[in-house]
């Protein structure tokens, strides 16, 4: 019969499936050496674009390393890399290097699950004062827990402002006069802000004030550009003995009236909160954005004459807030001294020109500056020289050392609720800086892992 | 108009007004779909464009190649395809030996385990993610194919549908085939199975849909990207910095294809097992 | 397929028939070991993977466990007094609660609504139904995607085609009220078409006569709903307002891809509640305390639901 055909047919396809599946099951990621090669797991979230740049640079550290055998593996970026640090560090699956960021910090440390960098740098492969004296020290300031190095940078970035020159043009101002200034940023906006129709909604705005949901998962990437504008004011995010909060202090007050004077002036209720899209389809003519995304460009605004130009100073000045990614070392790794191999390679001069030029990051280090080929490619790259420039008065926000995730989700909720909620910034900050305040009195100061004394083999964790 | 042309004329207004009712809505439904479609036949200048257009000025398939070249979208897809069909075919077959087994067997028990079953439907996903991530590990299976599909190849909502629906299956059957002297194991293959093809066309659509559809376990449980399944995929498209919008909406529409037409095609199928299946009773 | 059945049937009556003189064993009670060989498979996998985790996540619940650096300590009870004691608790489930009983009537109602005209004669019955069912399987992700687009308060349809309407547009993302609504529209866009299935198919169970004998006593449309179509469907009903119900609960995906639980918090829902702590504070026994409550509350409800209907006298599950 035809049907007990295909019964037949499907007795055999199951167990078939269902081996094949098994045995695939064994299958997958690896950590034993290929063909005699050290095998060195990276762990990154650069974004799409970057690939391309990321694979000659991996082709580049295999050339001149054949004993290496480098594996970069894409982790989307933001709570998912966390996660699947954790996870890996307590399934011991940890990758030998990965991306890390200033907040992980704390839990790493206290589980003890990366080298502090000062077992490799003291070594005899190590880096000489020097070299490190030619990193910007605000990168190292974010990549030190409580004094101690943990991680090296890989590249720098800084926050910078991102504006339509057409737009400009057409609103009358000159696009080669940005803002420099607070009150000129108010200035332009209202200029650039329009009602074409009159129907009382604006088509347009001056410059999208970053605003998103405080306890999403944008929260701490609004805090990070707030904390530009909190420099500008003098301020900083918490005080050097880690004992009570700043930002609702002075300049952080005047730092939230100025977003919030211009969420209110621009309605920014009306608009996305998707900034890009709202400067790509030409709703907004400035946002602030970093160096990451130049490569984009060329595909994305098409179309746009833009310009990148520094953040506008504030009643303190010019600052602008520094970033970067971080690599870290894994205690599980079964080859730290291969991994920091790749560190230190990628932290050399060459590699940082040759880096930035393939990536579109800024260079970690100040001598890269002076090398001439790379001085032509900034000539030849205004946008990054903007950013490159603008390194001089870059800032680190002084890192949080204890419940940073919760102080900083804080801070991200009072913005929101003084632009989207209407409340008074005073408010919102002092209640903010309250709930902090007790979290850092009630923290355990004592709980430092000590760096030890010589790396562990194949850095075993125990699960429990 | 006499009385019976007057009630002809209302029933067949009536009916105009059903069908225009039912396609509007029909189309409100899919719009967003459409548009997802469209869209990612646009260029990305068209995409941004305000006001926003509907049809696209300019057909492009760029965003299709740029998601391909992008990723290796086409082993994406098989690992999702290979992932899906395998915990489908694996649930068929637990599922029909379990159902069978509460459906017809009497043993100490039964009743407290098949509600034991149900009960694990409330509990939400993210709870036992984490010990099942720890098992997995001491399995030594994260990073597999093994991490995708073991999980899955039990179902108490399989189990329970297929229970239901051999109920409503006569008990004769059976019977005469025992005293023919068939075992259980042949009466399910042989009898049991093949009259339940509606039921199990029904699971297997909502087997392979729950499983290509799948996010976060697989986020979680993968990390090379040859393992990446499609919905994994899209996420590269898509994070914190920048959206890459032509190639999202790309991704997108491939990423629902297959489960949209298995669902056209095994429509009758599927309906018809729910409705046998006396889960209405 | 019915006549599959009752070809098999018939067969099935012959064979015993014929078998009548034959002895009878009786295969009913062997059944503890075939039972088990049955059940092993599912069980295997059930219990590694599912049941071990619902009892491990319950011990979790006492416990004060830093996902990272896996340092635990029994705490009791404290998991659960600090969720009561969190007013962002009390948000997230108010939220939800709001969440739930919009989506729940409002999708039934329109699953029922289209099954109902479907199940009339009508062509392209087909198409229709695939195009109902179209938002089930886009997954939640795209979903989420799709309508972020949709609801842009400049670019997107919505207030585009609301403004070619001469209405005044709304503010979907910063307004708490407006934000919520986005999301039920979304939450019932994408699980109607599953309910639609299963009203069809209970519809389908309802044999004409019952109609036809009500149109000759002269009820009409709504009364034939009312008093036929309405309380043979009370099964169906029941099961769709159960599953609603659950899943309404736990609704994560779409929340987290379209507003990300604002504005303000608007919008942010148990589970994503869940989520953060468990996955960003990395506090798995506050986490899994949350987790246990919602589980009570949603087995609570569905005794209540179960009853209630039972009461009815419809029947049961």
């Amino acid at each position: 019969m035809q049907r007990r055909a295909s019964l037949g047919g499907l007795r055999l396809a199951l167990p078939a499936a269902l081996g094949l599946g098994l045995l695939a099951a064994g299958c997958g990621g690896g950590e034993e050496a290929e063909g005699g090669r050290t095998r060195v797991v990276f762990w990154h979230s650069f974004v799409n674009s970057t690939i391309p740049a990321l694979d000659e640079l991996v082709a580049r550290f295999e050339r001149e390393h054949p004993d290496i055998d480098l594996v970069p593996q894409y982790i989307p970026t933001g709570d998912a890399l966390v996660q699947k640090l954790i996870t890996a560090v307590r399934s011991n699956t940890a990758p030998d290097v990965s991306w890390i960021h200033a907040d992980y910090l704390e839990d790493l440390v206290a589980a003890d699950a990366i080298y502090p960098m000062s077992e490799f740098i003291d070594g005899p492969d190590g880096l000489s004062p020097a070299d490190l004296a030619d990193i910007y020290p605000a990168l190292l300031t974010y990549a030190s827990y409580r004094g101690t190095l943990y991680s090296l940078p890989m590249e720098a970035t800084n926050l910078g402002l991102l504006y339509n020159r057409d737009l400009f043009r057409e609103a009358g101002l000159d696009p080669d006069r940005p803002p420099a200034t607070w009150d000129e940023l108010v200035a332009y906006s209202q200029r650039l802000t329009l009602d074409r129709n009159g129907d009382g909604r604006f088509e347009r705005i001056g410059f999208a004030v970053p605003v998103s949901p405080g306890t999403g998962p944008d929260g701490p990437w609004m805090v990070w550009q707030f904390t530009a504008f909190l420099m500008q004011a003098g301020g900083d995010i918490i005080d050097s003995g880690q004992t009570r909060v700043l930002y609702a202090h002075e300049p952080g007050r005047q730092a939230l009236n100025l977003w919030k004077r211009l969420f209110d002036l621009q309605n920014q209720r009306q608009f996305s909160n998707e900034y890009q899209s709202t400067f790509v389809s030409q709703q907004a003519a400035m946002m602030l954005d970093g160096p990451w995304n130049l490569p984009n460009y060329p595909r994305l605004l098409r179309g746009i004459d833009w310009g990148i130009a520094p953040l506008p100073a504030g009643p303190d000045g010019p600052a602008t807030v520094v970033g970067g990614e971080y690599l870290a070392i894994f205690r599980q790794s079964a080859h730290p001294e291969a991994a920091w191999t790749f560190v230190k390679w990628v932290a050399s001069p060459e590699i940082q020109a040759f880096w930035s030029q393939r990536s579109g990051y800024l260079p970690i280090r100040r001598s890269v500056l002076e090398l001439p080929a790379y001085r032509a490619f900034l000539a030849e790259n205004p946008g990054l020289r903007a950013y490159a420039e603008q390194m001089a008065v870059a800032r680190a926000q002084r890192s949080v050392d204890f419940s940073s995730l919760e102080i900083q989700r804080n801070l991200a909720v009072a913005i929101e609720q003084a632009t989207v909620g209407g409340e008074d910034p005073g408010a919102v900050l002092d209640r903010a800086a309250a709930a902090s305040n007790a979290l850092l009195d009630a923290a355990d100061r004592t709980a430092v892992a000590a760096p030890r004394p010589a790396p562990a083999p194949n850095g075993a964790q125990p699960v429990e | 108009m006499s009385a019976a042309r007057l009630q002809l004329a209302a029933r067949a207004g009536g009916r105009v007004a059903t069908h225009l009712l039912l396609y509007g809505l029909a189309v409100a439904t899919v719009a967003p779909f459409l548009w997802m479609v469209l869209t990612s036949f646009k260029d990305l200048a068209e995409i941004f464009a305000y006001p926003p257009t509907w049809w696209p000025e300019r057909f492009t398939a760029d965003n299709y190649v740029a998601a391909f070249e992008a990723a290796p979208f086409g082993r994406f897809y098989l690992n999702s395809l290979f992932v899906a069909v395998t915990v489908t075919l694996g649930q068929l077959v637990t599922c029909s030996m379990a159902a069978y087994a509460f459906a017809r067997m009497d043993f100490r028990g039964r009743d407290l385990l098949f509600y034991l079953f149900l009960g694990t439907m409330m509990v939400p996903a993210h709870v036992t993610m984490i010990p099942s991530f720890m098992v997995l590990h001491w399995l030594g299976l994260i990073d597999t194919y093994g991490a995708l599909i073991l999980p899955g190849l039990a179902s108490a909502f399989g189990t329970f549908l297929l229970r239901q629906f051999f109920l409503t299956l006569p008990k004769e059957l059976e019977e005469a085939a025992f005293l023919d002297g068939y075992g259980r194991f042949r009466v399910l293959w042989q009898i049991i199975l093949p009259l339940s093809r509606p039921a199990l066309a029904t699971l297997a659509v909502f087997t392979f849909m729950g499983v290509f559809n799948d996010f976060l376990w697989a986020l979680v449980v993968v990390n090379s990207q040859e393992l990446y399944t499609v919905q994994l995929g899209l996420s590269i498209f898509r994070d914190r910095y920048s959206t890459e919008w032509g190639s999202l909406m790309a991704g997108s529409v491939v990423a629902t294809l297959p489960v949209l037409l298995l669902f056209v095609f095994a429509q009758k199928q599927f309906i018809q097992g729910i409705a046998l299946s006396g889960l209405k009773d | 397929m019915m006549a599959e059945v009752a070809a098999a049937e018939a067969q099935g009556l012959r064979r015993v028939a014929s078998a009548a003189a034959r002895p009878r064993r009786a295969p009913w009670r062997r059944d503890g070991r075939t039972a088990f060989l049955l059940l092993a498979p599912t069980l295997a996998v059930f219990g590694v993977f599912v049941l071990f985790p619902i009892v491990f996540s319950f011990y979790l619940s006492f416990q004060q466990w830093n996902l990272f650096s896996g340092a635990h300590t029994f705490v009791g009870g404290a998991n659960y007094r600090a969720v009561f004691a969190d007013p962002e608790f009390w948000q997230v489930f108010r939220n939800t609660a709001v969440y739930t009983l919009a989506t729940v009537p409002l999708n039934m109602a329109l699953a029922l609504g289209v099954a109902v005209l479907l199940a009339r004669r009508m062509r392209g019955k087909r198409l229709l139904r695939a195009a109902f069912f179209t938002p089930v399987v886009v997954s939640s992700v795209a979903a989420g995607v799709i309508w972020r687009w949709v609801f842009d308060p400049n670019l997107g349809l919505f207030n585009v085609s609301l403004g070619a309407l001469g209405l005044p547009a709304v503010d979907w993302t910063s307004n708490g009220t407006s934000a919520m609504a986005a999301l039920i529209i979304v939450g019932v866009w994408k699980t109607f078409g599953v309910n639609m299935v299963l009203f069809s198919a209970g519809l389908s169970g309802i044999p004409r006569q019952y109609y036809e004998a009500a149109a000759m006593d002269g009820a009409r449309a709504w009364g034939q709903f009312r008093h036929i179509t309405l309380p043979l469907l009370a099964p169906t009903t029941l099961f769709v307002l159960v599953l609603s119900m659950i899943g309404s609960f736990q609704v994560f995906d779409i929340v987290f891809v379209l507003t990300r639980g604002g504005p303000l918090g608007a919008t942010k829902v148990l589970v994503y509640y869940l989520y953060e702590h468990a996955f960003k504070y990395f506090d798995m026994g506050y986490a899994s305390a949350v987790a246990y409550l919602l589980f009570a509350l949603l087995f609570a409800i569905t005794l209540v639901q179960i009853r209630a209907f039972r009461n009815r006298g419809a029947g049961a599950v």
